[in-house]
């Protein structure tokens, strides 16, 4: 399951197992309340590359110290791996908190910790939206505000009340709950040891798959390639004088000496020539050429072969360039920059990127 | 309306608070029916703050943070537009109309911001690699400390500029900059699936990702869907992994019985 290539020196490594795979104490309620007052700060340093990752290594510290706490090695193991991308929904988080710190203090595999870790995290975001961003909030909000509207000066305390109400009552719920089930499930999961890690895996890496499209359908560009010119005839007619007829005969006839045609919208035909008016003019109708820029939407194109190849390609792009490349994600996020910032053409060129606003 | 050194001090301060429980905290002091009473009070004007704090948080109603998504940013819309109605006697609605060129403006700084933070996450990984637990705890005080001057810093130049620098403001800013940044923005995500995919990913895995991927695409694009779409897949990801699970047990279980009833097989 690890990467068995060969890295370069200097880089850390996270290992698979932990050294010390002798089961911890379980963590008393005081470390698991501690932790869920921290679950609060999930988002205090979110970015676009890891997300909440680092706020929630800060979240489940004190379980982690406690944990890993007689062996340095494997607290740096467990917080390295914990730094990994993360997102979930901020007032469910506890949940994925008592699980994966159920299978840290029984000294589980790292890649099985990792495994669960993600399987836990992506699909609690759909629900916590659900749930709190379109249920809870529209309906508490769409009531308080407008008696706030009406001068209730009691509508902001009641909206604070309810809502903080819910979400202490859920954070501290599911870090109990959670954290038990994880407890008592343990032995089952780890009986299947091997299958289980793999299980895990399989839900992980589908996970991450199915977060390219949910989370990453935002990339599109917008850009249209001009794809040549369509040409047309279109008709006009002068008198001019006769003998001025043969100033014409390029805009009235093709390389051979064929008369132009034109059809108009309606499909009539018009030929080009011209008529003795008899009396020293002629009526002449030449073609001009009329050229329609073309353009093609790339982003239609891409779609036509496969929706969000964008983001599935720039994922296995990135995938490739760090394992088998050994890039940084510092490398990374600039390339990205640098790509982004190409593209939106510096006020040159054309952005290929949507418009913002 | 001038204003006294008290009233520019206190909405520095409650932008700061505001700022970092945006994203951190309580998530919901931030919420603009909360600042429209808190300015309210700090201008004299508590029934206008209130009004308009209710005005806002309705049109919000329909801009939430779904899926990571950055709606125009209510922190920085929520208290400018008591702001100026109360300042400048506005209609309620006006002022919240008017906060709305703000509002944008704060939404692209949180894009820029969570971009640039994103480089914070190396100095992160080298204190996860040492044990460093007062590292990681320094990484989370400084990034909302930062988030929060930030607010602090530009509300306040807002609250003392008036109405017409916002517009200014917004006109600066170059169309090609915001689409690029934006994009970047869009795109940062990639790395962390990358990183986890790096680290998770196994040469027989593949079949899995890609069924998790084309699932998805099929999944949001039916309307119905698509807001459920990551618990459903869920549960078929569940349905495989469990289903792999037991092929697999049953597979490990099997040369385990075989060499346990070998004597008997062998006679």
């Amino acid at each position: 399951m690890a990467s068995k290539e060969i890295t370069p020196q200097n880089t850390y490594v996270i290992p698979d197992t932990y050294k010390n795979t002798t089961p911890a104490a379980p963590l008393d309620k005081k470390t698991l309340n501690r932790m869920v007052w921290r679950s609060l700060f999930l988002q205090a340093s979110f970015n676009y590359e890891r997300m909440q990752a680092a706020g929630w290594l800060y979240a489940i510290l004190p379980g982690l110290q406690k944990i890993h706490g007689d062996n340095k090695d494997d607290l740096a193991a467990s917080m390295s791996h914990n730094l990994e991308f993360f997102n979930t929904h901020p007032f469910l988080v506890t949940f994925v908190m008592g699980i994966v710190l159920s299978l840290e203090q029984n000294k589980v595999d790292i890649p099985t910790i990792r495994a669960v870790r993600v399987a836990a995290m992506g699909p609690l975001g759909g629900i916590g939206d659900a749930l709190f961003w379109m249920t809870l909030v529209p309906i508490l909000a769409g009531i308080t505000s407008n008696m706030a509207v009406n001068g209730a000066i009691a509508a902001p305390f009641i909206f604070l009340i309810v809502f903080n109400v819910i979400q202490f009552a859920l954070r501290f719920f599911l870090m109990k709950w959670s954290y038990s089930t994880g407890e008592s499930a343990i032995t089952t999961l780890t009986e299947g040891g091997k299958a289980f890690t793999r299980a895990a895996s399989i839900m992980g890496v589908f996970v991450v798959g199915a977060l390219i499209v949910t989370m990453g359908s935002g990339t599109k560009i917008a850009l249209q390639i001009p794809n040549g010119e369509s040409h047309s005839y279109s008709p006009h007619t002068v008198v001019v004088p006769t003998e001025n007829v043969s100033n014409f005969n390029s805009a009235m006839q093709d390389e051979t000496g064929q008369p132009l045609e034109s059809t108009d919208e309606d499909g009539n035909k018009t030929t080009a020539g011209a008529v003795d008016l008899g009396n020293g003019y002629s009526q002449v109708t030449y073609m001009e050429m009329v050229t329609t820029p073309v353009t093609v939407n790339i982003q239609k194109i891409l779609d036509s072969i496969c929706p969000c190849i964008l983001p599935l390609g720039i994922t296995m792009l990135l995938y490739y360039l760090l394992s088998k490349h050994h890039w940084t994600p510092i490398l990374c996020i600039c390339l990205i920059l640098v790509i982004a910032l190409v593209g939106s053409g510096f006020g040159i060129w054309p952005s290929i990127w949507p418009a913002v606003g | 309306m001038d204003y006294s050194f008290w009233q520019i001090a206190l909405v520095f301060i409650v932008t700061f608070i505001a700022a970092i429980d945006q994203f951190s905290f309580l998530e919901s002091l931030y919420q603009p029916i909360v600042m429209g009473l808190v300015i309210g009070l700090i201008l004299g004007n508590v029934e206008t703050g209130l009004i308009v704090g209710g005005t806002y948080q309705l049109m919000t109603i329909g801009n939430m943070p779904v899926g990571g998504a950055q709606p125009p940013n209510a922190v920085i819309g929520g208290i400018m537009a008591p702001v100026l109605a109360i300042s400048l006697g506005l209609e309620p609605t006006a002022a919240v109309a008017m906060a709305i060129p703000f509002a944008l403006l704060g939404q692209y700084g949180v894009t820029l911001l969570f971009t640039a933070m994103s480089v914070l996450m190396k100095k992160a990984d080298e204190y996860a690699h040492n044990a460093n637990t007062k590292g990681i705890v320094f990484i989370n005080y400084l990034s909302m400390t930062v988030l929060g001057l930030i607010f602090g810093a530009v509300v306040t130049l807002f609250f003392i500029g008036g109405a017409t620098f916002g517009q200014t403001v917004v006109n600066a800013i170059p169309a090609w900059l915001m689409s690029g940044l934006t994009a970047a923005g869009l795109m940062m995500r990639f790395v962390g699936f990358a990183i986890l995919l790096k680290v998770m990913m196994a040469r027989e895995l593949w079949g899995f990702f890609f069924i998790g991927f084309a699932l998805a695409i099929i999944a949001c694009a039916i309307p119905d869907l698509a807001t459920p779409a990551l618990l459903i897949l869920a549960l078929i990801g569940f349905g495989l992994a469990f289903w792999d699970f037991q092929l697999q047990s049953k597979a490990n279980a099997q040369p385990a019985l075989s060499s346990g009833g070998g004597d008997e097989d062998g006679i």
